[in-house]
């Protein structure tokens, strides 16, 4: 059989995924935006079309404008809204916005639109015809093809040929200059986003035709638009189109030659491998746009007399909490401090050394699963099962350490979402590692002949774990080694003059962060006595990343909060509100934009005000009361300082 | 001692895709001495700058560090080996206080500190640099507060608590007002040198004045040629040097 059917067959399937990378690129440079919460729009514009014309019987040329021209619109400039106050943010920060939305519309969708079924029927015909009497192709296939071409071709023109375009041209090059030459930059990338999201609402709606029609699917499939977006830079629409076309080719070839095994799995890994490769093969040169890397971070570290205080506080706690509460209470809170002391890693590695690692269940996972392999039936393996999970995790720890060296913000967390996904694809699956659908049982532990497969024991030992994690958060963020985290989150080139190893540090902060994230899954899988690959997917490295942000990233308080939050989830009471926990992840990711450091940066100013003001005390000198700054100082990079620092009174006061 | 210069530039060629941003600069930076390094707007100042502490790789030439060759050193080593600097744009740990940026960089260059050793040692020498720049006020303020003045000085006081050979400071007027200049320009004259010569100070300034009143030594760059080196005095009587700024509008 000849190859020119493939081609044929990845055509049509990857300008699909063309036109969403030109949809991310469009808003990427004209705002400095990667919208991760791209598929979010394509899946709820989707999803009202269908129920526009499957649901409420409209015809769909009444239904297709309404939904590309109206409802996508409308949720790409709301979208823009919600952004716009974190662009100079770092990107964490902005993914997490992201997620809010994302998680919000998967939300919301079933409220509004119930799960009923929907016909899907194409748009067009789905009468086929032959082409040279090899390949059968429908009608709608070759029409949603045009279509796109037609989409693509159209807005390379509107760029190159209008006043519009060359605003959008003018401000991609100096949004500052563009501004002082009389371009609103502001109608620019609002423009951008309208167009982006028309782009989103068509994918939606293509996109689920042929794939099906639920909430996460979509939002899945859209990652595939990042790998052909990034080859073009963030900046090329045309190479951005090209780039989905090769994709969709490249699939169809893995498709024809290996249906089941190896290759079938590399089918659904390819794109991913290629925002891999693409990430690494341009390096350095991949500059966002906009944002800065910079953190803001609230206040400097407590004393350790309150990490004293905080500590006892917290052990009384927990100490008391067995007498008080039901079994499956006390599991889901060892459940939600395992879950803390793994967000303590991620707070070591993106709060403080402001490494973004949307991989951190991986090696969760990692953990998990040698313990489930090798811990034994009656857990006597445990300890070592774990200690070789943390061997495994430090040359993987090591391996996503490597785009860091010449990647952040953004780029990194694409890299390790990569790095997560193919993972998931790839290596969890197996049944030889993961179990395949049905997972592998995990033993509770037993340590030096003590046993803790009681809920009541397993309750001490996940304590006992999160208390060493934490102390030695705490201590660490206070000592040297903190100090050096901190040092290349805040100013790489400053550190590096001052003789700290970038490479070196990077890479051993991501192994340390991995290994520890790997010894604390051999106790969530402890905890959970049987674990499956889709425990540790790139969802729930998200989840814990959304979680840890909206507690404080750059703080071990936020990682318990995270770790609170989590119990919350799980508990039966919440179960009749759960539904409704998206919408208040959506309302905190708000502030974030206002307060990075979450709701302890937050009462930590407030308590600081207060007790200014109730203890009115005259500074001595001449430069007042050293206020506590609000928490959004001026990043010291940022393309737009908010506003001109203030002199100070005198400078030696 | 030696009449070695601290720091020897040869021959330095720096291209970046077609443009010839250094073509065989020389600069050699004297023991003892405050030596200046000026020219307009894209003259190749802060670029050379940066190929001598080691963040960019020059295509050709060689730069010596008190007669030892640390041309192929990374940033990070020449760091370790004393060669200390300030940033036009400041980088300092906005995360952390200005006592701790003082500490971390301490830490950084010492070898083993960062386990815990010296612990003392350090905290000590923080202590003295930042009563010395009289810094005290602001030290648990956290440095990414600070207003631009006041960052200046911190990464000033920043670059003494290493002890370093050679002070490297890029343009450390700009943003500051004519009273925190002059505040600076003390501050600087006190500290340069002052241990058998040493730091030596490197200065890239658009502040001809204040370069002037400084050095005792000044390079000259127009378009990544040193078209003069000398005393400010005759520095100044230099015809190339008075054509290259009157040709430009913006001599400050």
């Amino acid at each position: 059989m000849s190859w020119w059917p493939s081609v044929v067959v990845g055509l049509f399937a990857g300008s699909v995924y063309g036109l969403a990378a030109m949809g991310l690129t469009l808003t990427y440079m004209t705002s400095g935006i990667f919208n991760f919460a791209y598929g979010a729009v394509a899946m709820f514009s989707a999803f009202t079309f269908w129920q526009l014309r499957d649901g409420w019987h409209l015809t769909q040329w009444v239904a297709l404008p309404v939904v590309v021209l109206v409802v996508g619109p409308v949720l790409g400039l709301v979208c823009e809204r919600l952004f716009r106050p974190v662009v100079a943010l770092s990107a964490e920060i902005q993914i997490v916005i992201a997620l809010a939305i994302t998680a919000f519309l998967q939300a919301v969708v079933p409220l509004i639109y119930g799960s009923q079924d929907r016909g899907l029927t194409p748009l067009f015909s789905r009468s086929t015809f032959s082409l040279a009497h090899t390949l059968y192709v429908s009608w709608s296939q070759l029409f949603n093809f045009l279509l796109t071409v037609a989409l693509g071709v159209g807005v390379t023109l509107l760029l190159r040929r209008t006043r519009l375009g060359l605003a959008t041209q003018a401000v991609v090059d100096n949004r500052d200059l563009a501004e002082l030459n009389g371009v609103n930059s502001d109608s620019v990338s609002g423009a951008a986003w309208v167009v982006s999201s028309i782009f989103a609402a068509l994918v939606g709606i293509l996109l689920s035709a042929t794939q099906g029609l639920d909430t996460y699917t979509l939002v899945l499939l859209v990652f595939y638009a990042f790998a052909p977006a990034v080859l073009g830079r963030l900046v090329s629409l045309p190479i951005a189109f090209g780039g989905g076309l090769a994709l969709g080719v490249g699939q169809a070839f893995l498709q024809k030659y290996g249906s089941s095994g190896t290759l079938a799995q590399l089918e659904a890994s390819l794109p991913y491998l290629a925002l891999f490769a693409v990430l690494l093969l341009y390096g350095n040169r991949l500059k966002e746009v906009r944002s800065s890397f910079r953190t803001i971070t609230g206040a400097a570290p407590t004393g350790y007399r309150r990490v004293a205080l905080n500590g006892a506080l917290l052990v009384a706690v927990m100490i008391v909490l067995p007498f008080v509460t039901s079994t499956s209470t006390l599991r889901d809170v060892s459940s939600g401090m395992i879950f803390a002391a793994i967000a303590l890693t991620l707070v070591v590695l993106t709060g403080w050394a402001g490494q973004i690692s949307l991989a951190q269940f991986t090696f969760v996972g990692i953990g998990a699963f040698t313990v489930g392999h090798l811990g034994g039936a009656h857990g006597s393996g445990f300890l070592w099962a774990a200690v070789l999970g943390v061997l495994i995790a430090v040359p993987l720890g090591l391996l996503i350490g490597v785009p860091s060296l010449r990647l952040s913000g953004l780029f990194l967390a694409l890299a390790t979402m990569a790095f997560a996904l193919i993972f998931d694809n790839m290596v969890f699956p197996r049944n030889s590692i993961g179990g395949g659908y049905t997972g592998i049982s995990v033993a509770r532990p037993r340590i030096f002949g003590v046993d803790f497969s009681s809920e009541r024991s397993f309750y001490v030992l996940a304590a006992l774990l999160l208390a060493v994690y934490a102390l030695g958060a705490s201590l660490l963020r206070r000592g040297p080694v903190g100090r050096r985290l901190q040092m290349i989150r805040d100013a790489p080139l400053g550190a590096s003059t001052f003789g700290v190893n970038l490479t070196v540090t990077k890479l051993a902060v991501f192994a340390a962060c991995g290994a520890a994230a790997a010894f604390a899954g051999a106790f969530y899988g402890a905890l959970r006595l049987s674990v499956d690959p889709n425990t540790f997917s790139f969802g729930a490295s998200l989840e814990l990343l959304l979680l840890v942000v909206l507690g404080g990233r750059s703080l071990v308080a936020g990682a318990m909060i995270a770790g609170a939050v989590s119990t919350f989830q799980l508990l039966p009471l919440s179960a009749s509100i759960n539904r409704y926990i998206p919408m208040a992840v959506a309302v905190g990711a708000v502030y974030l934009s206002q307060y990075p450091d979450g709701p302890i940066s937050v009462a930590a100013e407030r308590w600081r005000h207060l007790s200014a003001i109730l203890r009115p005390r005259p500074w001595p000198g001449a430069e007042g009361p050293v206020r506590p700054e609000p928490a959004p100082a001026p990043t010291a990079r940022g393309p737009r300082p908010p506003r001109a620092a203030p002199r100070p009174a005198s400078a030696d006061a | 001692m030696p009449d070695r210069p601290l720091i020897e530039a040869s021959g330095i060629t720096m291209r970046f895709g077609g443009v010839t941003a250094l073509d065989d600069v020389d600069l050699t930076v004297q023991r003892g001495g405050i030596t200046g390094l000026i020219g307009p707007n894209g003259a190749g100042k802060t670029t050379l700058f940066n190929v001598i502490t080691g963040v960019l790789e020059p295509q050709k030439g060689a730069v010596h560090l008190d007669g030892t060759d640390v041309t192929a050193w990374p940033a990070h080593r020449r760091g370790r080996a004393g060669v200390s600097r300030t940033f036009q744009r400041l980088e300092l740990f906005t995360g952390l206080t200005v006592h701790d940026n003082l500490l971390a960089a301490w830490e950084a260059s010492v070898p083993g500190a960062v386990l815990g050793r010296r612990r003392r040692d350090g905290r000590r020498v923080v202590a003295e640099v930042l009563s010395d720049l009289d810094l005290d006020s602001v030290a648990d303020r956290l440095a990414g507060t600070l207003p631009t003045g006041l960052g200046r000085l911190v990464e000033l006081a920043r670059a003494l608590v290493v002890a370093p050979r050679v002070l490297l400071l890029d343009e450390p007027s700009s943003g500051l007002d004519p009273g925190e200049t002059a505040h600076f320009r003390d501050v600087l004259r006190r500290v340069a040198g002052r241990t058998d010569g040493e730091p030596a100070v490197l200065l890239v300034e658009h502040d001809v004045a204040l370069v002037m009143e400084l050095c005792d030594r000044i390079t000259v760059l127009d378009f990544g040629n040193v078209i003069a080196v000398g005393s400010p005095e005759e520095v100044r009587a230099d015809q190339r040097v008075i054509a290259a700024y009157l040709g430009e509008s913006d001599v400050a």
